[in-house]
């Protein structure tokens, strides 16, 4: 019925004010953000937000030491604070909450002392019994997920409002370096101890109340994330009123609207279009150098991986200059050493440099002289992992070695490597402090569940090495014995090593400031618009 | 039988197919290789706290147990479980993102009838000279181009270059939501119509040969009233079969299409959860979009009585 004659004017009504409400923001500009016009809303003196599209969503709760993925932890670095923190290369620890700490002859007991006048971001001030229950969760509370760093802490006590005295089991170096690290954050004492009650990680974890530049009221998944400035912030009050975070997973969706001016800032900028980026005239890309690393493991228990000079073979015939050019766009460098380029990494190891002859007269008096068939397991959506499988089959393919690429989801990765059902697969790691202690304990050290289990890897005498590294309170020998334990680790080559990876990121030019540090954290306090 | 007794019979023949929907997809994710715990747990995680992990979330729990803990809670109370990854209720993270998918899927049903129209009968009226080898061609372009791309080349053109519409995101307000939703709503409508047009230009083509077109014309009507009037109503009944049952292929473009623009619909957040193994919210979206798809082709049977006073309900 909806056909009769007389109704027709009537659809065509409709269809036209389909069109035309569908249009209409453009002509009328209703107060939506119209492309085109962000220089004027930068220009005006009033609101000053900062809208960046990130490539993924947080899933942990935004309570520091209960995170387990980048997107929250870049949250809780911009609402918490710690007691010290890494510097802007990463390599070092600088002042944080804390401005003085000292340790005892013996090693066993740190005194920190804190900086006067640190309000939360409520108003309320900052004291020594906060610092201590915000520690006492992170290495004892039941959620926690990062209790492994803090074993060697035995006490941590709060003699005065100004004072947190550490007390441990036994000497232990990194120990500084933990404490810079996000999961040492500082939250109000009620607040921390609160954390681990039921139901408490999706409801109220949202609402942060830090030490922090900016804090948060809440947040919805699916909603864009609102980080409010705090006027509290013991550096100054931040520029910015306000940074609004969305998430935009497509990567180039996420560069077109930073090129259409819906957006200032992006992360996640593909190495493939940082260059065409910088050509353009409102918008900016780079790549920071961050304590990131993508490689190859090798499952050394499965045969004929077990045998060192197969292992040395496939090293020896990758070409890690080519993958950098081809897969990374020359945004990465060559990886010389098993660990990333932050504190004690050694830059005069030889590593593995191409060489197609050493490497086919290694596999010639090997176990795997006959050649063999080897499976490459690679997580799905990684491009430049996939490309890089790619690169290497057709390289090892020179060895007799034939490779089978799997791409599969990032869970069927990992059951696989816990059940070892896999000979290789490309793997990245990120240093989640400036101290090599982690990579080497979780990566290098054989034995126990979970470690090692890329390599399944273990040698006793490295192990005792790695122990050494970590009581040892003599930077000089700290420096030699990680030397040490490269050289060792490297001559095993239990991991191809590829290239130490940046972190990319673009904007548009009338923001100030941005900085991804060595540990790939970006923080909003120092961001600002020019102009 | 009247139509109240064909919906009731209808409406049973639902909750089967929905019976077999939930059977299948629970079925569908616990076959998927991968522990949900480890990616939960992250790279760090020892086997026991996997384990532990395991128990808390009633993972290691037999498989029928399991399925009937799914069905009986969210039949009973609608109670779909708790999110594995984001421990936060399925029923708010899927009902949020609900209106957005439909919302998107309506829009693009909406441009697709217009585009449908507009040119099914022109390409018919102009059978074999220029108008109507061009909307073919055009439209076999837009059918054969995987739609992620095909987002992306509007959003150069409208977005980027003509700064028309927004590049990407979901807006605010009501007038933004319509202005933002357009172009993925026009990506997905042009393969839809693409489909259509085919459809309702053979159909119209068919009846214009027939006799009672003769007749009307022979007793004098307009042409246009002729086109309208007879041919189209009849004309339209099977391009708003395929229209009905496209609802589906829908739902299923809007998951690439909702990444591409970057909207938080159910697609986005389907996909998340498929890599997550997030078995909760995969099974919550699936049998939530089953049941949309099932109550939107109902919706299309009844309305052929509308369009063909001839056709019943047996």
């Amino acid at each position: 019925m909806f056909l009769e004659k007389a109704r027709w004017p009537l659809i065509a009504a409709a269809i036209a004010g389909l069109l035309l409400s569908a249009c209409a923001p453009t002509s009328t500009g209703t107060g939506s953000p119209t492309p085109g016009t962000s220089a004027s809303a930068s220009a005006s003196p009033v609101s000053k937000v900062l809208r960046m599209a990130r490539n993924a969503e947080p899933f942990s709760p935004f309570v520091p030491w209960q995170i387990d993925d980048n997107p929250a932890l870049f949250i809780s670095v911009n609402v918490y604070d710690t007691l010290l923190r890494t510097t802007k290369d990463g390599t070092s620890v600088e002042a944080g909450l804390a401005t003085k700490w000292e340790s005892s002859a013996d090693g066993l007991t740190w005194t920190f002392t804190l900086k006067d006048g640190v309000k939360f971001s409520d108003g309320s001030a900052m004291k020594a019994s906060d610092v201590k229950a915000s520690l006492d969760m992170a290495r004892a509370g039941e959620k926690s997920a990062w209790k492994d760093v803090y074993v060697a802490i035995k006490e941590v006590s709060a003699p005065d409002d100004k004072t947190v005295k550490i007390a441990l089991k036994q000497p232990y170096a990194p120990l500084l370096s933990v404490l810079a690290m996000f999961s040492s954050a500082v939250l109000p004492e009620a607040m921390a101890k609160a954390t681990d009650t039921k139901d408490y990680d999706n409801t109220l974890a949202w609402k942060t109340k830090g030490t922090g530049a900016y804090y948060s009221e809440g947040w919805k998944k699916g909603d864009p994330i609102i980080l409010k400035r705090n006027t509290n912030y013991w550096r100054g009050t931040p520029a910015l009123d306000e940074v609004r975070i969305e998430y935009i997973p497509d990567d180039n969706t996420r560069v077109l609207k930073l090129q259409g001016g819906e957006t200032d800032v992006v992360d996640f900028v593909p190495f493939s279009q940082i260059a065409a980026l910088n050509t353009q005239p409102n918008v900016k890309a780079q790549t920071f150098t961050i304590q990131q690393t993508a490689f190859v493991g090798f499952n050394t228990s499965k045969p004929p991986l077990n045998d060192v000079k197969v292992r040395q073979a496939l090293n020896y015939a990758t070409d890690k200059e080519a993958i950098i050019k081809n897969v990374y766009f020359g945004q990465a460098k060559v990886m010389n050493s098993p660990i990333p380029q932050g504190t004690y990494w050694d830059k005069n190891l030889v590593g593995y440099p191409y060489d197609l002859e050493k490497a086919k007269a290694l596999m010639a008096s090997s176990s795997g002289a006959a050649g063999f068939k080897m499976d490459m397991q690679v997580r799905s959506g990684n491009t430049n992992m996939a490309n890089t499988a790619v690169i290497l089959k057709d390289a090892w393919a020179k060895l007799g070695v034939t490779v089978d690429i799997q791409t599969l989801d990032t869970a069927v990765v990992r059951t696989n490597y816990r059940a070892g059902d896999y000979m290789s697969t490309t793997q990245a790691w990120t240093n989640d402090m400036n101290d090599p202690t982690e990579i080497v304990n979780y990566a290098m050290r054989g034995g126990a569940s979970p470690f090692a289990y890329w390599t399944r890897y273990n040698n006793p005498d490295l192990n005792d090495k790695i122990t050494k590294a970590d009581l040892e309170q003599d930077a000089t020998k700290r420096a030699a014995l990680y030397a040490e334990i490269q050289k060792i680790y490297s001559d095993a080559a239990p991991i191809a090593p590829i290239a130490y990876l940046g972190a990319t990121a673009g904007w548009r030019s009338n923001v100030d400031g941005f900085f991804i540090d060595g540990l790939s954290y970006y923080r909003f306090e120092d961001v600002k618009f020019n102009k | 039988m009247g139509r109240a007794a064909y919906i009731r019979r209808r409406l049973i023949l639902m909750a089967f197919v929905l019976f077999g929907v939930t059977v299948v997809i629970f079925g569908m994710v616990r076959i998927l290789p991968g522990d949900p715990a480890f990616l939960i747990l992250g790279d760090r995680a020892t086997d026991q706290k996997a384990a532990e992990l395991r128990q808390q979330l009633g993972l290691n729990r037999p498989f029928l147990e399991q399925y009937w803990m799914f069905v009986s809670a969210g039949f009973a109370h609608g109670d779909m479980g708790q999110s594995l990854l984001y421990r936060q209720p399925v029923g708010d993270l899927v009902l949020t993102r609900v209106p957005i998918t439909l919302a998107l899927a309506g829009y693009a049903m909406g441009l697709a009838a217009i585009i449908t129209l507009t040119f099914g009968i022109t390409a018919a009226v102009n059978k074999g000279r220029w108008p109507d080898q061009l909307i073919r061609v055009g439209f076999l372009f837009a059918l054969t181009t995987p739609n992620f791309w095909f987002g992306i080349l509007l959003i150069l053109l409208f977005g980027l270059t003509l700064h028309w519409f927004p590049v990407a995101g979901f807006g605010e307000t009501f007038p933004q939501h319509v202005w933002y939703l357009f172009l993925p709503a026009l990506t997905l409508a042009l393969q839809l119509s693409a489909v259509l047009i085919r459809n309702l230009r053979g159909q119209i083509i068919q009846t214009l040969r027939s006799d009672y077109v003769r007749t009307a014309h022979a007793k004098g009507l307009s042409e246009r009233l002729v086109l309208l009037r007879h041919v189209l109503r009849n004309a339209l009944l099977s391009t708003v079969t395929i229209f009905g049952l496209q609802f589906g292929f829908l739902v299923g473009g809007a998951i690439v299409i909702e990444t591409v623009f970057a909207l938080p619909g159910t697609g986005q957040l389907l996909i998340q959860s498929i890599t997550a193994r997030d078995y909760p919210v995969v099974q919550a979206i699936t049998v939530v979009s089953a049941v949309l798809v099932i109550v939107v082709n109902l919706v299309v049977d009844l309305s052929y009585s509308f369009l063909d006073p001839r056709v019943t309900y047996e």
